[in-house]
């Protein structure tokens, strides 16, 4: 009895009714198309570069180093060492992807369980919760990043650990409130007095409730995910040198500055754009689902 | 308002102890000291292994251990360095003003460039000017701040050599002397600016917010009905009073620019505790990164709490809650 109550008050809850609040929206149609080129590059990495991000390709009797827009069989040039920087480039959308994505998924998994614990535990674990997310959220994240590497080394493993680490928190403080408010409301009073389980509860009436401020978090925080993500690459601290991660090129780059100015600029560009669209997006999405978060424009 | 303030202080020194806590509990869990300090050859001899680990305090339970961390650590006592074989506190007293100068003009430069534009631009709300450096907060948030330094670099520094690319000239140490002074400025110039734009473009975004409310109430209304000049009222009865929300992210203001100082740093190659810590962490120099991350982290914590109880002072309704 009590399940077949509860799902007709779930229908409450965020999916539904952001289907149906997303319905002839006005959308940010250029974000959007850059992280769906993002993504589409990411995907068909090898099928849209020209050439391997890796392998070198030596002009015989040549010079290795191709400036861009000249030769148009490389037309964003090569690096030192004869690789197309093209293939570079979009194969450095995948790293980013490849990195920020698992990363960003652990964070908003224990951030949001945290949120969620603490917002419905209520009491000295609550606040035991809070007092350590206040501390975590304010402080330095690459300095975190930093220890972390310190004590894992260098891979891809430690920037995710690292994006956890230092975005956790956020998740949490934002989890709760949601929680602290929805836990008072008729629909959850009604569940908890018919006997429904309090983990029952958080997932199936609290947790929904949660979805749009989780989107509109996650969005907001790609960016700074990424820009951590690109600086520890470029300090020689997230994946190995030579892999085709923006970060890292923009650190290879640096060291051939004159004779070689596009070798920083491009990856830099690439990074400066996509972070922006995620920004915007996260703007906009905040904006549309959640006015209550809208601040003076 | 003392009691606002020791309220904050003791959180502060809850904050330190975690955060101590976590660096020497982290360190205690992946890091086996011993191994390191012992040659190679030695390292599977069972008995020199132990006789080190004791010698060193090693094989006390971990709170003893903390315990003795914490005292050394409030008198900046790390230990030696393993790779330079120095104490870490005098490396780190040694890097200590070439950070705090960059820090405070790092911090001048945002708060120059951020607060006038942000008022600036929402009195002159969605103008040209507007929109222009609207345009500019959302790079300066997008942009990695490597990338913005090496740009400079190759367009002021490589090609033409405007400003000096790295390090921090003839100055040592806390004061220069007064011939000093320009060539310190020099110096400072492309490194502060750098790290200015992240904090800028914040700054920016929330002044104008916070301008534009203040704009919206009632004393400004009346001020402006009164027919006073609208310098006056713009600069003396609303700018004071939106530099108040410019205080509560001071925390965060804070955290970009230690963000910022480390690559800064590395970039620049600004003999301060960020390049140090990078050295440090890249040759897993255990003493060296905690002694790098605490006092960092420590400074934070103080810098915040400092700018909190500011905040309390200037905006009264926030000692309540």
């Amino acid at each position: 009895m009590a399940t077949a109550e509860h799902a007709v008050l779930a229908e409450q809850g965020g999916v539904t009714s952001l289907r149906r609040r997303l319905k002839g929206a006005r959308l940010p149609w250029v974000p959007i198309i850059i992280l769906v080129a993002l993504v589409v590059f990411a995907i068909g990495a090898d099928v849209f570069s020209p050439y391997s991000p890796t392998k070198n390709d030596i002009k015989i009797g040549g010079q290795n180093i191709i400036p861009p827009f000249q030769d148009w069989s490389h037309p964003l040039g090569t690096d030192k060492l004869g690789k197309d920087y093209l293939s570079r480039l979009i194969h450095g959308a995948r790293t980013t992807l490849r990195v920020t994505a698992p990363a960003m998924l652990v964070a908003i998994v224990v951030g949001t369980i945290i949120g969620l614990v603490s917002g419905y535990a209520g009491r000295w674990a609550d606040s035991i919760l809070m007092r350590i997310t206040d501390a975590v959220m304010g402080f330095p994240s690459l300095l975190v990043a930093l220890l972390i590497v310190t004590l894992l080394g260098t891979g891809i493993w430690t920037v995710i650990v690292a994006v956890t680490a230092t975005s956790w928190a956020r998740f949490a403080r934002m989890i709760r409130g949601e929680v602290l408010s929805t836990r008072e409301r008729d629909f959850v009073i009604l569940a908890r007095i018919t006997g429904v389980s309090p983990s029952l509860i958080v997932w199936r009436h609290l947790f929904p409730n949660t979805v749009n401020t989780l989107m509109v978090l996650t969005s907001l925080s790609v960016g700074q995910v990424i820009l951590l993500e690109a600086s520890l690459s470029f300090l020689g601290m997230g994946l190995k040198p030579g892999e085709p991660a923006w970060g890292i090129m923009v650190a290879e780059g640096r060291a051939h500055l004159i004779g070689g100015w596009w070798l920083a600029l491009f990856p830099g560009i690439a990074i400066t754009i996509v972070v922006m669209a995620f920004n915007f997006f996260g703007d906009w999405l905040r904006d549309y689902l959640d006015p209550k978060l809208r601040r003076a424009r | 308002m003392w009691a606002y303030i020791l309220r904050r202080l003791g959180e502060g020194v809850i904050t330190l102890i975690v955060l101590s806590f976590v660096v020497f509990g982290s360190v205690f869990l992946t890091g086996d000291v011993t191994s390191f300090l012992i040659p190679i050859s030695e390292d599977h001899d069972q008995k020199v292994y132990e006789e080190q680990k004791k010698a060193m305090g090693l094989d006390r339970p971990f709170i003893i251990q903390y315990l003795d961390f914490l005292g050394h650590a409030m008198r900046l006592d790390f230990g030696d360095s393993f790779v330079i074989r120095q104490p870490v506190k005098d490396l780190l007293l040694e890097r200590l003003p070439a950070t705090i100068h960059l820090a405070v003009a790092g911090l001048l430069v945002a708060v120059a460039i951020g607060v006038p534009l942000g008022i600036l631009s929402a009195v002159k709300r969605d103008s040209v000017f507007d929109q222009f450096w609207k345009a500019f907060a959302i790079f300066g948030m997008a942009a990695p701040q490597f990338w913005i330094a090496i740009m400079l670099i190759l367009f002021l520094g490589a090609g033409v050599k405007i400003f000096p690319t790295f390090g921090r000239g003839e100055v040592e140490g806390w004061f220069p002397t007064l011939t000093q002074v320009p060539d310190m400025i020099y110096h400072l110039i492309l490194p502060a600016f750098v790290l200015a734009t992240s904090v800028a473009a914040a700054i920016m975004r929330l002044s104008r917010s916070a301008m534009l409310e203040v704009l919206d109430s009632d004393y400004i209304k009346f001020a402006q009905v009164k027919g006073l000049h609208d310098r006056i009222v713009i600069w003396k009865h609303a700018a004071r009073n939106a530099f108040i929300p410019v205080l509560t992210f001071g925390g965060i203001t804070l955290a970009g620019l230690l963000n910022g100082s480390v690559v800064v740093e590395v970039v620049f190659a600004w003999p301060g505790i960020g390049l140090l810590l990078l050295q440090a962490v890249t040759s897993r120099d255990y003493p060296m990164a905690e002694g790098a991350i605490l006092m960092s982290g420590a400074a934070y914590v103080i810098c915040a709490m400092v700018v909190d109880i500011l905040y309390g002072y200037a905006d009264p309704r926030i000692r309540v809650n």
